[in-house]
Formats: structure tokens, C-alpha cells, sequence
């Protein structure tokens, strides 16, 4: 199973769908109001996404610019091979893994870490952080591996 | 709707007097007509209207709902939290509705079958870990007991958020003390810094002093106890336990987050009151975080075993209580309190720069 490329809308878009299909899944774990960024620093340039989720939907997948994750409730920032390794450990798994679990990684903060302008917006993180798991868990069926395997 | 219904029973078939003020055209506000969102119909669809006024100064000191017709006099019930900046939030509302839409089961919820032995070093970890957390989480729903009652009718939807609070932490105590007899292990050492630690909290002299000191001080920690606690988690049993019960952790401390600000936009000599009490909380909250029982169990666990707690454990365990304390400060500071210039914590000896922190607005 190879690990779809990560810093594109498309693949975002593919998890917001993946979201979308199971709401069986999310039900159980509550609705979701908030914005959050994802930011993937490379030397190539960074990119840059705003996920928007709504009830237990994710409703937009929207590329931002330099500094939009600012308008965002919070933002989750590394450098892109990061974010490679963890999603690379959600194909292989199933669902991240040890301390590959997004929560795991910013705790730790040393490749990626939760920022946001108010302590309030990142604490939505962790209120929401199971869906957020999942959503991201999503990757996995997006790569054609099955989801908790 | 007042001229209709001419014709009923003057009595009940009891001889009782019928006046039919209910159907005649109560003085309430009728046909008010609440839109559902998508989700449902939320407590934020129905405030409308004279329904969605909370006052200031309830007039009364009943159980009549809010917005009904309410007949004089009724009973005093003896409530003594009667201004509305002494318990309200302004997303209290929308933290009820979320509180009831991500309620969980420890029984169901949690894959207790996939539990796995474990080396007996970090089984006793666990188990320490989990004796701690199953003592300290009913504190949170001893605390809103205490106080809801004496908490004013009109001011509904913060007793029923802090009803789900209750709920929240009844299920914390379980599903710790399920997962310390789960595994062949079982509870361990309980000792008095943990109960001071209580005490000072259920022992606060005001609602806004105990939400300082429950809400902001002690769930914030126990916020931070639970994401590291699905760090370290030896399994993935005890990763969804920790990340299950740190979403309803945060929903608490934003609560007390946001009350804390109301109260002190309204009433600002309240800060003082409030700074007081975190003074004397700070340091017995130190006491309770230093306690070697917790320490050495959560680095272990962070280490992986007993063997590398010293260059491993301990280390990585003093960087998570930077954090720890530096998210404690700026929800302080987001609360509308400067900690910063007035704690005792050891910011200098852990590092922590307070220039970091904004002046509180």
C-alpha cells in the first residue's frame, strides 16, 4: 500500500469524502464545530490547508495562503516528511499508531505542533480530537488499505 | 385565543375550582416557532424570544422555568448564586449540546478485550496511574453537586451543563478503576496530598473561587494528565481511554475558562477573589503534581520500563510540565487573569518565558 501524496487539496478532499460516506462512524463521536489549519513546511514550498467540519461532516477543504491559519481556530504545523511519517503509519496500520496518533505528536511538539492565537481554539483540538483522529485515520481507506486494520 | 373556550367546567368532578388560565392565554410568549438546525433541535434554537433572555438579577428565587407564567409567591428554594455573572458562560449552551452528543460508555465504548499483559513494571504504572485519576475525577462531580443547587433556576442551562460535568466524571472514575482491575493489576498507593488537593477545591468559599480552582487549575491539569496519558499509553486500550475522557476534560475547562472571564467583565473586584484562590490552589496543586506516587508513574510509563527512568522518564516528564503549566497561564490569561506577574510557580527554574504571555485584557 503506497501512501497517496499528502500536500495536495485533492487528498484532502478524499478524506472529507471519506468522512462524508460513514457518518455511522462519527455519529458516535459527536458533532464538530471548528476550523482547523494543517500547515506541511518543505523547502518546496509549504502548503497549506483549512478544514472546515461541521456537525459530523467535514464541509471544506480550502487551500490558504502564507499566514491564513491564523484565521483559523487552530493550526497543526511541521515539516512535510512529518506529516509523511504519519500518514505513511495510518496506511500501513490501518489508524496511527504508538505516537503517531496526532494527539501523541503535538503533545510532544518537537515535528508537529498545535498553535493557535487562543488557548480556547486549541483546546478545541483536544474536545474534538477523536473525530479529528479519525478524519485523518481516513487516509488509510483512501490508500486502499482497510480503516482499523 | 382569550374568548375562546367559554364553556368549560367551572369545577373538577372533585368540587375543586377550574380557572383555565393555561388554556385562556397564559402570560407567556406563545408560537414562538424554534428553527431546528441540521443537527436537531439545540438548546441555542429554542433561546428565542423572551425564552432566550437570561437576566441579570432573576426576581425570583423559584423553580419556574424561565420565560413561563409564573403565579406569586411560591416558595424560596434558597438560592444564593442569584446574579448571573456568578455561573454563566457564553458558550455554556453550546457545551451542553456537545457534552450530550459525545457522551460515551466506559462499559461499551472502551475494546476491553484487546487488552494485552504487560511487562509488570508498567502494569503498575498504569495501575498507580489509574488509582490516582479514579481518586481525583469525582472531586469535579462532588464540586458542581455542592453548588447547583444553590445556583438560581433562571440560570437552567449552566445546571444542566454541569450536570453533564457530573455524568463526565462519574465515567472517568469508572473507567479508571475499571482499567487498574482489568489487567491482573489493581488500585495502589492513595495518599493525603491527593486529598488536600480535594479539599481545597470542595472547601472554596464562592462558585467563581471553586470554578477557578476545579475548572482552570485542577481539570486543566488533569487535561494535560490525560493527553499525555494517550502518549504513553502502553496499548491502545489505554490510548482511547485517555483520549476519550481528555474531550470531556476540555469541554470542563472551557467552561471555566469562559465563566471565569464573564464573572470578571462583569464584576471586576472579582479577580482579586479569584487570585486569591489560585494562590493557595497553586501551591497545593504543586504539592499533588510533585508527588513522587504520580511522578514516577507517569515517567516510567514515558520511559517504557524502569530501566531508563532517569535519563528517559524524568526528563521528558519535567518538558511535559512546562507545557502543562504554560497552557495553565494562558488560559489564565484568557480568562482575563495575569498570572504571570503574580504566581509562585517556579517559571524561572522550568524555563517558562513570561514574556510570552499577553497582558490579560
Amino acid at each position: 500500500m503506497t501512501t497517496p501524496r499528502i500536500d495536495t487539496v485533492g487528498f484532502f478532499d478524499s478524506l472529507a469524502t471519506e468522512m462524508n460516506a460513514h457518518p455511522e462512524t462519527y455519529e458516535v463521536l459527536g458533532d464538530v464545530d471548528m476550523d482547523i489549519a494543517l500547515v506541511m513546511r518543505s523547502e518546496h514550498g509549504d502548503f497549506r490547508v483549512l478544514l472546515t467540519f461541521e456537525g459530523i461532516t467535514c464541509a471544506g477543504v480550502n487551500q490558504i495562503g502564507d499566514g491564513d491559519e491564523r484565521t483559523a481556530s487552530c493550526w497543526l504545523e511541521g515539516p512535510l516528511d512529518a506529516w509523511q511519517a504519519m500518514f505513511d503509519d495510518i496506511v500501513a496500520n490501518g489508524r496511527a499508531t504508538g505516537r503517531q496518533t496526532i494527539n501523541s505528536l503535538t503533545l510532544l511538539g518537537d515535528r508537529i505542533a498545535v498553535h493557535g492565537d487562543d488557548p480556547l481554539g486549541v483546546d478545541l483540538f483536544f474536545r474534538y480530537n477523536q473525530t479529528v483522529q479519525a478524519f485523518l485515520d481516513g487516509a488509510a481507506v483512501v490508500a486502499g488499505a482497510p480503516a482499523g486494520a | 385565543m382569550t374568548g375562546a373556550y367559554e364553556n368549560l367546567p367551572a369545577e373538577t368532578p372533585m368540587g375543586a375550582p377550574l380557572d383555565w388560565l393555561w388554556l385562556r392565554g397564559a402570560a407567556s410568549e406563545w408560537g414562538v416557532h424554534p428553527k431546528p438546525s441540521p443537527r436537531g433541535l439545540t438548546m441555542m434554537d429554542v433561546a428565542v424570544g423572551a425564552y432566550g433572555e437570561v437576566p441579570e438579577h432573576p426576581p425570583r428565587r423559584t423553580m419556574s422555568p424561565r420565560g413561563s407564567d409564573i403565579e406569586d409567591p411560591a416558595p424560596d428554594m434558597g438560592y444564593i448564586l442569584n446574579t448571573k455573572s456568578q455561573v454563566w458562560s457564553d458558550n455554556v449552551r453550546e457545551l451542553y449540546e456537545e457534552a450530550v452528543a459525545r457522551q460515551w460508555s466506559a462499559t461499551r465504548d472502551i475494546p476491553w478485550g484487546d487488552l494485552q499483559e504487560l511487562p509488570d513494571d508498567i502494569e503498575h504504572a498504569v495501575c498507580q496511574l489509574c488509582t490516582t485519576l479514579s481518586e481525583v475525577e469525582m472531586i469535579a462531580a462532588d464540586l458542581p453537586a455542592k453548588w447547583m443547587w444553590r445556583m438560581n433556576h433562571d440560570f437552567l442551562e449552566a445546571k444542566m451543563f454541569l450536570c453533564t460535568q457530573i455524568m463526565d466524571e462519574a465515567r472517568h472514575s469508572e473507567v479508571f478503576r475499571k482499567r487498574a482491575l482489568a489487567n491482573g493489576g489493581g488500585l495502589l498507593k492513595s495518599r493525603g496530598g491527593t486529598t488536600s488537593l480535594l479539599r481545597t477545591i470542595l472547601e472554596a468559599k464562592t462558585y467563581t473561587q471553586a470554578s477557578a480552582l476545579m475548572h482552570l487549575l485542577g481539570e486543566g491539569f488533569i487535561l494535560d494528565i490525560f493527553r499525555q496519558g494517550e502518549l504513553i499509553a502502553p496499548t491502545d486500550v489505554e490510548k482511547r481511554i485517555f483520549r476519550m475522557a481528555m474531550q470531556d476534560e476540555a469541554r470542563h475547562v472551557a467552561y471555566g475558562t469562559l465563566h471565569l472571564r464573564y464573572a470578571i467583565e462583569h464584576d471586576p473586584d472579582v479577580a482579586e477573589e479569584i487570585h486569591e484562590a489560585l494562590d493557595h490552589g497553586e501551591d497545593v496543586l504543586v504539592e499533588f503534581g510533585s508527588q513522587p506516587d504520580l511522578t514516577t508513574a507517569i515517567s516510567v510509563l514515558l520511559a517504557g520500563g524502569v530501566d531508563e527512568i532517569e535519563t528517559k522518564g524524568f526528563p521528558m516528564q519535567m518538558q511535559l510540565t512546562v507545557k502543562l503549566l504554560t497552557s495553565y497561564l494562558a488560559r489564565c490569561e484568557r480568562a482575563g487573569l495575569n498570572r504571570v506577574q503574580r504566581t509562585k510557580l517556579p517559571l524561572d527554574l522550568l524555563g517558562i518565558d513570561p514574556s510570552t504571555f499577553s497582558p490579560a485584557a
